[in-house]
């Protein structure tokens, strides 16, 4: 019968070589698929747990809402907190599979970044008080100068902006109180004036000039807080760019890079970045409206560059610009307008005096490492908390450089998130029983309430000397430089304080993740035993639809499979019973020989079974030699940025498995199985009598 | 001697549209065993719808076909294939020789399908056929190598195979030319008298239906008389 049915295959070869066609090229679609689609789950696999998730997150079974890493705006939904993160992780430490134990809560906050004004007057009020307090120096003396030309002169644009605007638009809502502050820290008067009183002349520049300046912005920001130390440990692709890793037992925030590079970075400099990875991938400006809107926004706002100039900064952008350009305009403005105007052939030479001739020049970033930063935030009260924090380093995880879901949390440490939300901490509970101690709180009795709190004879009246207030020591800065910029709380907190506290939830990581319901369920029942609310999530679940983009696309290809067979199984079904009606002669002729319906049907369905298998087999490993061929090759690229985390980095490298060409080789014969029976059934029916009737030699 | 294919009152009536056709009227006859008998009449007058329902391949519309003491009536699909595999031997007008095999295979497939036989015991048995009619050197042979000669000698060693107590042909010479229609109803009367199998074959070519035994003749569906033909020769066994 193999020997029958394969001589027919032959025999048939038209047939035979179309039928195969589809069969081979529906095996190579399916294994190099489940390639694909089996390395965007490494890939996701290795970007979400080896980023935040690990294998578990473990949060408060009372929270209304489950852990969702990158879906709810408010960072962890309606997380009920764990209040105390110590004996959680005592109770997973012991159960095995546990590598790592890292706590983690997530909430939004807010941060004020400073304009322009806002630098300048910073440091012209650290002059000032140097003045203060008595150096004489040329230095100070021109830094002073200089300073002061420079705020003047912002705060003149500001007066002529708003001037234009109010002529414009009287419905305009601008308070006249904040108006005529402007008009005054713009006038002759004021400045001619502000060294016989420069507290009072900053007092106004810095409380109603400065807030009026549109380049300040509310910065809104997701972040992560933690432990860094087991962070780091259990998260190893963590790689810190720039600045250094916070030092434990500090407070302090991580900026992710790819942030610092565009959002927080200076507007101008990020459209000069977009519009050179555009050019680099083959757009151009002269027929692209996104670049030349960005060409056009830069000579339009060229004012957040050259407010950031003092006088000599600005005569020096105005020289070097003047002979880079061959311009006469001695303008810093029309100067910069004249840079940042550039054409497809421009573009490289003027990005190139730009970054050799103004940026050194600029703050190219809204914050800097090193700044010292005010986040606020919601505490459980709804009131608004603030907690100065120092900024001491960039970070990005290895692979996920340029992904924005992996490059968008800022990182901090656990001590500031809980007095961010207003959770008690160790340190906080200690400062409450040295006030009590030193405000002689106790307990009394009813009998000893008089006496305890009229003195008990002794006189009511004391007299004491008035005195001045001294700041610095109050605020504990006595001694210290910057007493003009915010400051962080400083002290250093222990590890005894990051661990006994508030979390929302806890990342696992897992020795052998292929234990990992094992070990959810065993968290469970352990901390169910313990009197502990705690439930466990997998990592795909905490990812919500982030984590189920592998499901949507291992769906999307098995509609493709299916919709492309059922195709495929009307052509061949079609084809096949074509070629069984050529040959009823024959098999009328075997019936006549004695061959039962079940031998005719069995021989039909053979031979196509056997074709599938063969094309299977091709199929199969012409699709295995395509995944070792792109994987040789590099992978697959990313079309765009969004996709770096699905990737875990810029290029998807398919993932060849066994299972994945057995999974090719069985669609196949199924399909096989499917379209043969139909013309096995019809041939099955053919009677001896058509061998009799036909009289063609 | 018994008779080894028996009809009683046959009929077989087949519907052409709104048309019932009566292809085989009232036939009664009987063929005894290693006989050598040719059916002879016109184009459409029923030599092969007698040979169908004698071969078990086609079933009567009333009377009753015995075929090796068994009543075909009643018997379903495979029973009746049963009976075609080990009793019946067929030679076709077109040769109906499977194409995509060897003649070995060709000879061989009604073993195959019996399965009684080992390998060795098969490749004696067709190679020795193919001997007795001259394709020995040509059993590696695909059919579309060989003549028409060939070919039917082919299908002779095919329906002798299986050793069967009877064997049809239905106008077997048809295809082929004067001298190798000839050829091949001697070597069928050759067959029929050594191995001593009954032979009932159709044609209406005259030089060749007196190389039987006996004439069958039938028109209009109705058997005449059945003729000797003088060439008689005793049956031999195998």
């Amino acid at each position: 019968m193999l020997e029958v049915a394969l001589g027919n295959l032959r025999a048939s070869g038209a047939k035979t070589l179309i039928v195969g066609s589809i069969l081979t090229a529906g095996a190579l679609f399916v294994v190099l698929g489940g390639a694909l689609i089996d390395g965007i789950d490494a890939g996701m696999r290795q970007s979400i747990q080896g980023s935040l998730a690990g294998h578990i997150q473990v949060y408060n079974s009372h929270s209304r809402d489950k852990v969702s890493l990158y879906g709810e705006l408010s960072g962890g939904g309606e997380l009920v907190p764990l209040d105390d993160f110590a004996p959680i992780k005592r109770l997973l430490l012991e159960l095995g599979n546990v590598k790592a134990v890292v706590p983690l809560a997530r909430g939004d906050a807010v941060i004020d970044t400073p304009n322009a004004l806002d630098r300048v007057l910073s440091r012209l009020r650290a002059s000032v008080r140097r003045s203060l307090a008595g150096e004489r120096s040329a230095t100070l003396a021109a830094e002073l100068v200089g300073q002061k030309a420079h705020t003047r002169r912002i705060v003149t644009e500001m007066a002529g902006s708003q001037g234009v605007a109010r002529t414009l638009v009287d419905e305009l809502r601008v308070q006249q109180n904040d108006w005529q502050a402007l008009r005054t820290a713009s006038s002759d008067a004021f400045w001619t004036h502000f060294d016989a009183d420069p507290l009072a002349a900053l007092e106004l520049l810095e409380n109603r000039v400065a807030s009026q300046s549109v380049d300040g912005t509310h910065t809104f920001l997701r972040y992560a807080a933690t432990d860094f130390a087991a962070f780091r440990r259990a998260f190893d692709g963590l790689r810190v760019v720039e600045g250094t890793m916070v030092p434990p037992g500090m407070q302090g925030v991580l900026l992710p890079r790819l942030l610092m590079d565009t959002s927080l970075r200076l507007r101008a400099a990020r459209r000069l970045d977009q519009i050179k990875v555009a050019l680099a991938s083959g757009r151009r400006i002269a027929k692209d409206k996104e670049l030349q809107r960005l060409v056009r926004e830069n000579v339009a706002q060229t004012r957040e560059l050259y407010e950031q100039l003092d006088g000599p900064s600005e005569q020096l952008v105005v020289t070097r610009l003047q002979a880079a350009l061959a311009a006469e305009t001695s303008n810093v403005a029309q100067l910069l307008a004249l840079l940042l105007d550039t054409r497809d052939e421009t573009f490289a030479a003027h990005d190139a005096i730009f970054a050799r001739d103004v940026a050194p020049l600029l703050e190219l970033s809204r914050i800097r490492v090193g700044d010292t930063v005010t986040l606020k935030g919601f505490g459980q009260a709804v009131f608004v908390r603030t907690v100065p924090v120092k900024v001491y380093g960039t970070y990005e995880f290895a692979g996920l450089e340029q992904s924005n879901l992996a490059g968008q949390m800022w990182l901090v440490d656990l001590v500031t998130f809980r007095q961010l939300r207003g959770f008690p901490t160790v340190e906080a509970a200690r400062e409450a029983a040295a006030l009590e101690r030193s405000a002689g709180a106790r307990d009394i009795g009813r009998g000893d309430a008089e006496a305890a709190l009229f003195g008990g004879g002794a006189a009511l009246e004391a007299h004491g000397a008035s005195q001045a207030l001294d700041e610095a020591k109050l605020l504990g800065r006595e001694g210290t430089d910057d007493a003009a910029a915010p400051r962080s709380s400083g002290r250093p907190h222990t590890q005894d304080e990051i661990e006994h506290g508030a979390v929302l939830s806890v990342a696992v990581v897992l020795d052998d993740e292929a234990r990992l319901e094992e070990t959810r369920l065993a968290i469970e029942a352990l901390a169910k035993e313990r009197g502990l609310p705690l439930a466990a999530i997998t990592w795909q679940q905490a990812a919500g639809l982030v984590g189920e983009f592998v499901g949507f696309a291992r769906f999307v290809l098995w509609l493709a499979v299916v919709i492309i067979f059922a195709i495929a199984l009307i052509l061949i079904n079609n084809a096949t019973v074509m070629a069984a009606l050529k040959r009823m002669s024959e098999i009328g002729t075997l019936r006549a020989l004695g061959a039962r319906r079940r031998y005719v049907f069995d021989l039909l369905l053979i031979e196509s079974m056997m074709l599938g298998l063969c094309c299977g087999v091709l199929g199969a490993l012409l699709g295995l030699a395509s995944v070792l061929a792109l994987r040789f090759a590099g992978g697959v690229p990313a079309a765009s940025t969004e996709l770096h985390f699905f990737f875990a980095g810029p290029r998807l490298m398919p993932v060849p498995s066994v299972r994945g060409l057995l999974v090719g080789l069985a669609v196949v014969l199924v399909v096989s199985l499917l379209s043969g029976l139909y013309p096995a059934l019809l041939g099955s029916r053919v009677t001896p009598l058509t061998a009799m009737q036909d009289r063609e030699s | 001697m018994s008779a080894i294919v028996a009809l009683h009152q046959v009929s077989k009536d087949y519907m052409l549209g709104k048309t019932r056709v009566q292809a085989v009227r009232n036939a009664s006859l009987q063929i005894q065993k290693g006989e050598f008998v040719s059916i002879v009449g016109p184009s459409g007058s029923g030599k092969t719808t007698l040979l169908n329902l004698i071969g078990c391949v086609d079933s009567p519309s009333s009377g009753s076909v015995i075929v090796h003491g068994q009543d075909t009536r009643h018997l379903r699909d495979d029973a009746l294939a049963d009976i075609r595999l080990r009793h019946i031997g067929f030679i076709f007008q077109s040769f109906n020789l499977i194409p995509v095999v060897t003649l070995f295979r060709n000879v061989e497939f009604p073993l195959l399908l019996q399965g009684d036989l080992t390998r060795k015991e098969r490749h004696l048995r067709v190679m020795r056929l193919l001997e007795r009619t001259g394709l020995a050197a040509h059993a590696l042979h695909r059919p579309n190598e060989l003549s028409g000669g060939q070919r039917q000698r082919a299908a002779i060693a095919r329906a002798l195979v299986t050793a069967p107590s009877l064997v049809l042909a239905d106008e077997p010479t048809a295809n082929l030319d004067a001298e190798n229609g000839v050829m091949i109803v001697d070597l069928m009367r050759q067959m029929n008298e050594r191995e001593g199998v009954t032979f009932i074959f159709s044609t209406h070519d005259e030089r060749v239906m007196w190389r039987a035994t006996y004439v069958i003749r039938i028109e209009d569906g109705k058997l005449r008389e059945r003729e000797e033909s003088g060439v008689r020769r005793p049956p031999m066994r195998l």
